[in-house]
């Protein structure tokens, strides 16, 4: 969930249950004041017949009125409570002038209304009579639902103008977060591209950015350094190998070796072997990684391909490997050197982790290279192949062919994939 | 067939050479009396080592000097800078990296004086831009380190061949003969058909004849060292079986001997 939905959702349910919570109290607050006042008009009317009795010593004569209904009924003295009371009030209709313009319809006498009631007592003479005034509360309740539908209009129209105000807003402050979020998906160790200083007037986007810029600018440079020091021992190395593999050339020079001696010297100049491509390897790349390497030019792919596959013919032989091709034409933009490493590799491969009497499969299309080769009956470890110093238990390579073969191809915007379908192991190279 | 060997002849043709018109004169008494020329194998190289690590200096010297080839060693600038100013030599190899000083400025310092020393760059660097530089400068080749002597050797071959030679392009041992140009291997005049790498394996050999050629350097030489097939020489083997067999049916002697298990031998018997 982004930071803006959620909190826009808190925002929302706190905005709506503020304004409910604020609609009833001003519901109940203006019917207490407006029953106040009916109340105290009927005071007044009460008041009225007080003084009315008082005067005449008679009961007032009763109007029809639009809103006023007085009755007296006889009652036995001291038997009625003043109260108010909320009650009905029936009105009448054709008794006024049509104060209501759908009072044609239907044969009823009136309707029921809401209304408010005053019972009270007066005594005239010795004769003891209740007191029912009920007044409409139509117009108090029209008020009340007048005053109720502005307030879920204005809630309705609050919630839309925040939901807009915040969408417009928060997504443009948020606009510098994004930007660094994006630059640090971007941001490769290997590359020379630095992170862009943003411009922000917001405080805390500018610490991050800031905080991202150094982080950035000190992985890099511990990554430089690596770098530099992997390049310089891989340096180094390369004269001690070069002075061990000169003493071995010279020292099978002697003569009359015993087996055992043989033996020896055979193990001893592959491990050199060994261990000079592993140097070489490391010292690629480097190499590769500082894009050191950018003699770029078109390659006819397909005839690179051919060359490369005519040259390991008496390795597929020796292993009696039943190699399959069917390759298109295809050029791509890149430097020789390393397709022919990136290639080299992945025959390489093929042949190593293949059995006697197994299948190559070479097939290059417009789109992409693939090759696919029998071997062992699991699958590899997809993403870990690639990682550095990987190797199965019973490689004979350095660990780094494969980790050389994506940098290269990442190089070149390639993307180097690995498949495993029974029987085959299948890598393909796609072609941007 | 006549076989012109006597020295007198081989100088006289040597001296000849280069123009076009002796070109055409050499090759019309080839045809005319079918005979092959002989061209003069200079038997004594003189190599100067510019290197500073000793071990890879001493073991190069040995390498080289086995064959009776004179062999010089300059472990600094300064003693490279004396030696160069004062002999001429068939083939110089080069290190670039020297503690006193730059070894492009020797070369420089060659190519001023039109030296016509071959010179071959050993060099830690593998980066394209020192071996262009190196070969843009007029150094002959440009070898990486670490590399096996034999590989070492076989390439000051070439370069001396090329210096020496000048436009020849026959090469010959005993009763073979190699044309380097149409890559083609007579056995007294019977053609030998070789595959593209039994031709390299078998100039490889005869460059380092005398010499105990590991397998590791075959390998590298004919596959190139990016092709790690470890502790797995039997297709060398029958590359090897295929040359000899080759070689022998057109008459020749056999050359090529295994070595304790840990490569071969080119020897002349």
């Amino acid at each position: 969930m982004r930071l803006f939905a959620k909190y826009n959702r808190v925002n929302l349910i706190t905005t709506v249950i503020v304004m409910l919570f604020t609609g009833i109290v001003y519901y109940q607050a203006i019917s207490w004041i407006l029953n106040n006042q009916k109340d105290n008009d009927l005071n007044v009317e009460e008041q009225e017949i007080f003084n009315y009795v008082k005067i005449n010593h008679r009961l007032p004569q009763i109007f029809e009125s639009n809103d006023q209904q007085i009755t007296f009924t006889p009652a036995k003295p001291n038997s009625v409570n003043r109260e108010y009371i909320n009650t009905m009030y029936f009105k009448k209709w054709n008794d006024d002038n049509g104060h209501r313009q759908h009072s044609q319809q239907g044969k009823k006498e009136g309707e029921f209304e809401a209304g408010r009631g005053l019972i009270s007592s007066v005594t005239v003479g010795d004769k003891y009579y209740k007191i029912l005034i009920v007044e409409s509360k139509v117009e108090t309740e029209d008020l009340i639902r007048i005053i109720f539908f502005i307030t879920i209009s204005v809630i309705l129209f609050l919630l839309l103008v925040l939901l807009i105000i915040n969408r417009l807003i928060l997504n443009r402050l948020w606009k510098p977060f994004y930007g660094i979020m994006n630059e640090l998906r971007l941001f490769n160790i290997a590359d020379n591209k630095e992170i862009p200083k943003l411009d922000t007037a917001i405080d805390e986007f500018k610490e991050l950015n800031r905080a991202v810029l150094a982080m950035a600018a000190k992985a890099k440079y511990d990554y430089k350094d690596l770098k530099t020091f992997t390049e310089n021992a891989s340096h180094e190395l390369l004269t001690p190998i070069a002075v061990i593999n000169s003493k071995l050339d010279t020292l099978i020079q002697t003569e009359n070796f015993s087996e055992r001696q043989s033996k020896i010297l055979n193990d001893l100049y592959g491990a050199v072997s060994r261990l000079n491509r592993l140097n070489q390897s490391l010292l690629l790349l480097v190499k590769i990684e500082n894009r050191l390497l950018h003699d770029q030019e078109m390659i006819n792919f397909r005839e690179l391909l051919e060359e490369m596959i005519a040259q390991f013919d008496e390795i597929f032989q020796d292993k009696n490997l039943k190699v399959s091709y069917t390759l298109n034409d295809k050029e791509i933009y890149a430097t020789r050197y390393l397709v022919e490493i990136l290639l080299s590799n992945l025959i390489s491969n093929a042949i190593r982790h293949n059995y006697n009497g197994g299948e190559i499969n070479i097939n290059l299309t417009n789109e992409r290279l693939v090759i696919s080769n029998t071997g062992g009956d699991m699958a590899l470890p997809d993403e870990k192949i690639f990682t550095r110093f990987h190797k199965s238990s019973a490689s004979e390579g350095s660990g780094l062919g494969l980790t050389i073969s994506r940098q290269i191809c990442e190089n070149f915007n390639f993307s180097l994939n690995y498949q495993f379908q029974p029987p085959f192991h299948i890598f393909t190279i796609e072609f941007k | 067939m006549v076989n012109f060997k006597t020295a007198n002849i081989r100088e006289i043709l040597q001296s000849l050479k280069s123009t076009a018109g002796n070109q055409r004169f050499i090759q019309l008494i080839q045809n005319l009396y079918n005979i092959q020329f002989v061209p003069l194998t200079k038997k004594v190289l003189k190599i100067l080592v510019i290197e500073d690590e000793e071990g890879l200096r001493e073991s190069i010297e040995e390498y080289f000097s086995e064959a009776g080839n004179v062999c010089e060693t300059a472990a600094g600038y300064q003693s490279a800078m004396a030696k160069i100013n004062l002999y001429r030599y068939d083939c110089i190899l080069l290190d670039i990296t020297l503690p006193e000083g730059n070894g492009m400025d020797i070369l420089k310092t060659l190519k001023e004086n039109n030296y016509p020393d071959g010179v071959l760059i050993i060099s830690a660097k593998n980066s394209l831009d020192d071996r262009l530089n190196g070969l843009n400068l007029g150094a002959d080749d440009y070898l990486v380190k670490p590399f096996h002597l034999s590989e070492l050797m076989a390439r000051v071959s070439a370069i001396v061949r090329r210096k020496t030679f000048n436009g020849s392009n026959l090469l010959l041992f005993n009763e073979l003969t190699i044309d380097l140009l149409a890559k083609e291997v007579k056995v007294r005049d019977v053609p030998v058909k070789l595959t593209r790498k039994e031709y390299a394996l078998l100039l490889y050999f005869i460059a380092n004849k005398g010499k105990v050629v590991s397998k590791n350097a075959i390998a590298e030489h004919l596959w190139g060292d990016g092709i790690d097939m470890a502790n797995n020489f039997d297709f060398i083997y029958s590359h090897i079986k295929n040359i000899r067999k080759k070689l022998m049916e057109a008459g020749s002697n056999d050359y090529i001997q295994a070595a304790y298990g840990m490569g071969y031998k080119f020897t002349e018997q």
